[in-house]
């Protein structure tokens, strides 16, 4: 949990504590069942029912006042708390439990001084304890007794020459404390000490970190993870938060001279990451370039980082390493892996390197029957996007494997496809098997471009707010309201200007647009025109600095000659939008009064209402 | 000022400016027959925190408007007009227009119940009192009155100390800590660069303005914001303000500051030298030792920060006060709902122990150890504290977005806050408690 409001970390209880604790009690518990036990399994459940009824009662009077202890802590009273924890510890001088409360409670109350007698009583009774140990060495921390903390330590140290507890409970406590070099010092005289060059690692990893020192963090995680490649993702998720300046030195400790397979794994994570994801799999590469499981692990992970960045040069480099997976990985896995890859590879925009993947999965007789439909769907996809319209027509003919709901997907977008082109026959001829909802609504749209003003409602109502996504729904409902508005059953101009658009050809469009809404204007009742000016500005206006000139000019008709239509306020919050985009604040925010005030009923008010709120200061800008 | 100037001055606030091209090319807004609009405060509002915008600047324009103290949810009274009408609905404020019968069947209920009209005659001129570099968290009455369109001047160290302080009526202190120990966030976020530039930015403000450490500075800040009221200012405090104002008050000769705000440590015997006799709200506190401990003293109840301390939050409960007889606490607690639920601030609530007998308690939470809206007067001024941090974000922590305001325009706490800023423009009346 993040600090409230710079919430204090005061941390009264280090994270072994409660487990100690636990630990003392399921201890105290055990030591009673043994007690009552008895020498002899000869003796009978009602001698051994009277031991225990005997045993443990006067065992378990520690435990309840621990439980005590802890309640009054939870009710705020620490002096009580305290008492008892003392009082606990007069009857058993090593109550772990306690010990721990005191630490807890003591430094609140100002009289954490109280709490060193007792540490040093109980260390004393009970030498071999770790737990009693380190209390004792944590007051001494907190107390500022330096060189005693550092005789406890080194006791402990002798006692128990490889143990790293000493030291690290040593460093942790100095630590919280903000001491860092003296924390540091001693986990480095610890890793001499137990004689391990890694030893420590993680610790003054983390405590580099908290000093800014990334370059030396990073090599003491590259230290932890040769060590035991399982800290890698701990490794790359700390190192990931290194400030930009300092990337490229946590790459440079990382990537000099020969670097070990887990070193370099690191990088490329980090590396990719930070969005250099080329540079992430030349780094990466070469520790997976013999086959086993953990180079495969570590491939799919790679290709699991890279698949959540959604740039396509890191979906490149995740199909890379899909397609290197699938070559170290047994058949059924293989195949998914290589329409993944190939996926990935389209994703990227590397048609030939999807085809090549893909060819291969589709040409393999033993592979899966959905992973070969996976893998067909794919090369459609591809030849679609490549532009081969009529070979994918013929595969997606001649294709039995494919499943009934991928073949209708693979319709629509060939459909599309052949909008774009302006083969609208085309187009048509690919939904022609289609009832389903999704290609009802195109057929609608391509009704709409031949200027079948009349039939494009028709279809888009069967067609209902189902079809697609919910932009494509909210976005035919807003052409059907359109179009309710154009008196004539026919209007060719609006079909081509609106396939103009379609196919991404959007200055022309917003000039095929305005004529359409001229002839409109000039030879029908006019309806409409507001609507179709609309259309024409909201494309100009998403356009270069000329287009947007055009989309004020546009707005402005719209608004000046719409009536009390839902044109007129809706163009006029386009209009304030561009002003407002444009730095030109101070015009953005009376056309936005002028809407507010003009049209109280208009369903864009609350839009205006907000964005006049943003342009006057009064919300922040989200 | 007369009604028709008070389109010009609207259009003075936040640069509404409605240029006479607009006014020509677009058709005039209809006339209004009736005398009065009746701003509501109840359920009916659809913006309640824009409404106190709109009676401010109704005020400001020099326009008579009368607070209906406990009628609907303490509704407002304000003039017919079309640039009345014009801004209560660019802002999207419900408005009912009434004439002079059911004006006076108002009145009617209002002289029959607990209720009052108060008359509002002058826009308070409202400082904020907030550092120049923007701190990571953001200030609930800050938003409030940039939400609402209620115009305010940032005040700081420099401002009060060159005494600018008496040209304003209502001052606004929040997150800021008057021990000068940067809230104690000092060891807990050594490092983070926004708590360097804000030691370096209060150490180079001290040295400037002559003192020797930043507590010394605060301080001084802090008896200049007590002679504010002390000559009949209106203070509204939030927060740490609330707490720390009254430690550096109390702490006039004491060092409570610890040795990485002055260079000293704390004066042992610190508790038993404050002096609270020169403390606004508090008395009798202990203040907390410890600098790992991000909390100043046992005035607040929640100890949000102090580990094993802190408490739960729960819900405060507003007091009813006789309108007729006590208006300003009436004023203070107006809202639509007489329940809120409590949110945490370096400072959330104030133990009862700690108040001095003088104390107006406003809301509290009920069988608790603490209140939560504390008001009282000092010289010919007034002070009201408000425990917590953001009214609508119960938990906010450092680096949490601020919040849009526009998402919550009927929060009850957030009334609260607006009450205290429209309550300095009440005409004066002898307070009858």
């Amino acid at each position: 949990m993040r600090p409230h409001r710079g919430e204090c970390v005061v941390a009264p209880a280090r994270d072994s504590r409660p487990e100690g604790w636990a630990r003392r009690i399921v201890a105290l518990k055990g030591n009673a069942l043994q007690g009552s036990a008895g020498p002899s399994p000869g003796f009978s459940l009602g001698i051994t029912g009277l031991a225990l009824s005997l045993l443990l009662p006067l065992r378990s009077l520690p435990a309840q006042a621990i439980g005590q202890g802890v309640e009054l802590e939870r009710a705020g009273q620490y002096d009580r708390a305290a008492s008892l924890y003392f009082a606990t510890l007069r009857a058993d001088p090593t109550n772990l439990a306690a010990l721990l409360g005191l630490e807890r409670v003591l430094p609140p109350l100002n009289r954490l001084e109280e709490l060193l007698p007792v540490a040093r009583r109980a260390a004393a009774a009970g030498p071999q304890r770790a737990a009693l140990r380190g209390v004792l060495l944590r007051t001494y921390v907190a107390l500022s007794e330096t060189d005693s903390a550092r005789s406890v330590a080194l006791a402990w140290a002798a006692d128990a020459p490889r143990d790293e507890a000493p030291y690290r409970d040593w460093a942790i406590a100095l630590e919280d404390y903000h001491h860092h070099d003296a924390a540091r010092e001693v986990l480095l005289l610890g890793r001499r000490a137990v004689g391990r060059p890694a030893a420590f690692a993680i610790e003054l990893a983390e405590l580099d970190q908290r000093t800014g020192d990334w370059e030396s963090a990073a090599r003491e995680w590259a230290a932890a993870v040769t060590e035991s490649p399982a800290q890698l993702p701990n490794a790359a998720g700390d190192l990931s938060e290194a400030p930009e300046v300092q990337r490229e030195r946590v790459t440079r400790v990382l990537t000099s001279g020969d670097p070990p397979a887990v070193t370099r794994r690191l990088a490329g994570e980090l590396l990719l990451g930070w969005g250099q994801p080329q540079r992430a799999w030349d780094v990466f590469a070469p520790s997976v370039a013999t086959p086993s499981a953990d180079a495969a692990y570590a491939l799919r992970r790679f290709a699991d980082l890279a698949a959540a960045s959604n740039t396509p040069a890191a979906r490149r480099v995740g199909a890379l390493a899909l397609a290197r997976f699938a070559e170290m990985v047994p058949e059924p896995l293989a195949v998914r892996a290589r329409a993944d890859a190939a996926r990935a590879f389209l994703e990227a925009g590397d048609r030939a390197a999807a085809r090549d993947v893909l060819e291969r999965v589709a040409r393999d007789s033993a592979a899966p029957a959905d992973a070969q439909a996976l893998a067909q769907s794919a090369v459609i996809e591809a030849l679609i996007d490549g532009g081969q319209l009529d070979e994918a027509g013929r595969r997606l003919d001649a294709e039995g494997r494919l499943t009934a709901e991928g073949r209708a997907a693979l319709r629509l977008r060939l459909a599309e496809a052949w909008v774009r082109r302006g083969d609208l026959d085309r187009a048509a001829q690919a939904l022609a098997r289609d009832s389903s909802v999704d290609a009802l609504a195109q057929r609608g749209w391509i009704a709409l471009y031949r200027g079948r003003v009349q039939e494009a409602q028709q279809l888009f109502k069967a067609a209902g707010p189902y079809a697609g996504h919910r932009r494509d729904a909210t976005e035919r409902s807003a052409m059907l309201a359109l179009l309710q508005q154009i008196p004539t059953a026919t209007f060719p101009e609006l079909g081509a200007a609106l396939l103009t658009l379609a196919r991404g050809d959007s200055v022309p469009a917003v000039a095929a647009l305005r004529l359409a809404a001229v002839h409109l204007e000039t030879g029908g009742s006019g309806g409409g025109r507001p609507d179709i000016l609309l259309v024409a500005g909201r494309v100009a206006a998403r356009l270069g600095p000329d287009e947007r000139r055009v989309a004020l000019a546009l707005f402005a008709e719209v608004v000046r000659t719409g009536g009390s239509g839902a044109a007129a306020p809706a163009a006029e919050l386009e209009w304030a939008r561009l002003l407002e985009r444009d730095q030109r604040t101070a015009e953005a925010i009376q056309h936005l009064e002028h809407l507010i005030l003009s049209y109280p009923g208009s369903a864009v008010v609350p839009e205006a209402r907000r964005e006049l709120e943003r342009a006057k200061g009064a919300i922040p800008k989200s | 000022m007369k009604r028709r100037e008070f389109l010009q001055a609207v259009s003075r606030i936040g640069g509404w400016a409605v240029s006479a091209r607009l006014l020509a090319y677009y058709p005039p807004i209809r006339l209004s027959a009736y005398p009065s609009l009746l701003i509501p405060m109840d359920d009916a509002q659809s913006d309640h925190l824009k409404a106190y915008g709109v009676t401010y600047r109704v005020v400001q324009a020099g326009i008579k408007a009368e607070w209906l103290l406990n009628y609907r949810g303490g509704s407002f009274l304000v003039p017919d007009g079309p640039a009345i009408r014009r801004d209560a609905t660019l802002a999207g404020v419900g408005f009912e227009a009434v004439d002079d019968g059911q004006v006076a069947g108002i009145r009617g209920e209002i002289e029959a119940n607990n209720m009052d009209a108060v008359p509002l005659e002058k826009a308070p001129k409202v400082a904020v009192y907030v550092p120049p570099n923007a701190p990571p968290w953001d200030d609930a009455v800050t938003m409030a009155l940039q939400y609402a369109g209620i115009p305010f001047e940032k005040v700081w160290d420099f401002e009060v100390v060159a005494g600018k302080l008496p040209t304003y009526d209502w001052l606004h202190l929040h997150h800021e800590d008057f021990t000068g120990q940067y809230s104690k966030f000092y060891l807990i976020y050594a490092g983070a660069p926004w708590l360097a530039e804000m030691v370096r930015f209060n150490g180079d403000a001290a040295r400037r303005l002559g003192f020797e450490t930043v507590p010394d500075l605060k301080k001084a800040v802090a008896r200049k914001i007590r002679d504010f009221v002390e000559n009949g200012g209106f203070l509204f405090a939030m927060c740490t303000a609330t707490e720390t104002i009254d430690l550096a008050l109390a702490a006039e000769r004491v060092d409570i500051a610890a040795a990485f705000a002055d260079g000293t440590p704390m004066d042992p015997q610190a508790d038993r030298k404050l002096d609270w006799t020169r403390a606004l709200a508090f008395t009798g506190a202990h203040v907390e030792p410890n600098p790992q401990i991000a909390s100043f003293s046992d005035i607040d109840g929640h100890q949000v920060n102090a580990g094993p301390r802190r408490q739960p939050l729960g819900a405060f409960k507003l007091f009813n006060f006789s309108a007729k007889i006590d208006p300003v606490p009436t004023m203070l607690v107006q809202s639509h709902r007489q329940v809120i639920p409590d949110f945490y601030g370096l400072t959330t609530s104030f133990v009862r122990d700690r108040l001095k007998p003088s104390d107006l308690v406003l809301a509290d939470e009920e069988g608790a150890p603490w209140v939560k809206y504390i008001h009282g007067d000092h010289g010919k001024g007034t002070w009201t504290f408000f425990g917590g941090h953001d009214p609508e974000d119960q938990q906010h922590q450092i680096g949490d977005p601020p919040t849009d305001l526009s998402l919550h325009p009927h929060s009850p706490g957030y009334r609260l806050i607006l009450n205290n800023v429209l309550f300095p423009a009440a005409k004066k009346r002898e307070l009858k408690t």
